[in-house]
């Protein structure tokens, strides 16, 4: 029950962003990709994301044992 | 007497088998990557190093940089909204156990890449995103 509830979640987050993308395509205001640009043109938060991204990485492919 | 001289195809062609060298060769490094013992000192710097060099190289082809005021910024608050409500239902997920029931969306992920086929793949899109990232 719980982790239904945590996936659907998940899958409201996930339509939710494509509906802001549909109507922000219509409206001409700004897509994903331009509030993504806006916020790299920064730089503190740049680096923040691009820090954040390497952090990502690490934590999915080094902190996971799989095999 | 000459007519327009025809395109050279021989760049076209080393261009591509430029491309096709490197997209078999990072692949292969992938697969070798996902591969090292995980938590190992080798294997972060492999998995580092490897998002860090995609950076360098994103940057480097970065287009010509604009001021944030050449960008239409209208319509950026309800993404702003969109991402603080996806960090925090992250969080709600992370601080609750058992994970089995309250999945974060790493935990969701490792689910996904659970071969090494899967993990490589994944590996990729990661480096390929990093570049993308650092050219914007």
């Amino acid at each position: 029950m719980s982790r239904s509830v945590t996936l659907l979640g998940y899958a409201v987050l996930v339509v939710s962003a494509a509906g802001l993308e549909v109507a922000a395509r219509r409206r001409g205001s700004a897509t994903f990709v331009d509030a993504l640009t806006i916020v790299l043109r920064s730089r503190a938060p740049r680096l923040v994301l691009l820090a954040a991204w390497l952090w990502l990485g690490w934590h999915l492919f080094v902190r996971v044992d799989w095999q | 007497m000459d007519g327009p001289s025809p395109v050279p195809a021989g760049p076209t062609d080393a261009g591509r088998a430029l491309h096709l060298a490197l997209a078999v060769g990072v692949a292969a490094y992938g697969w070798w990557a996902v591969g090292l013992a995980p938590f190992s000192a080798q294997a972060t710097a492999a998995v580092v190093l490897a998002g860090a060099a995609a950076m360098a190289v994103g940057s480097r082809q970065r287009q010509s940089r604009r001021s944030p005021d050449d960008v239409d910024a209208s319509g950026m608050a309800p993404w702003a909204g969109l991402a603080a409500l996806a960090g925090a239902w992250q969080l709600a997920a992370y601080l609750q156990h058992p994970r089995a029931d309250h999945p974060t969306a790493s935990s969701l992920a490792n689910e996904l890449l659970d071969s090494h086929p899967a993990r490589t793949a994944g590996f990729l899109v990661w480096i390929a995103a990093a570049w993308w990232l650092s050219r914007r």
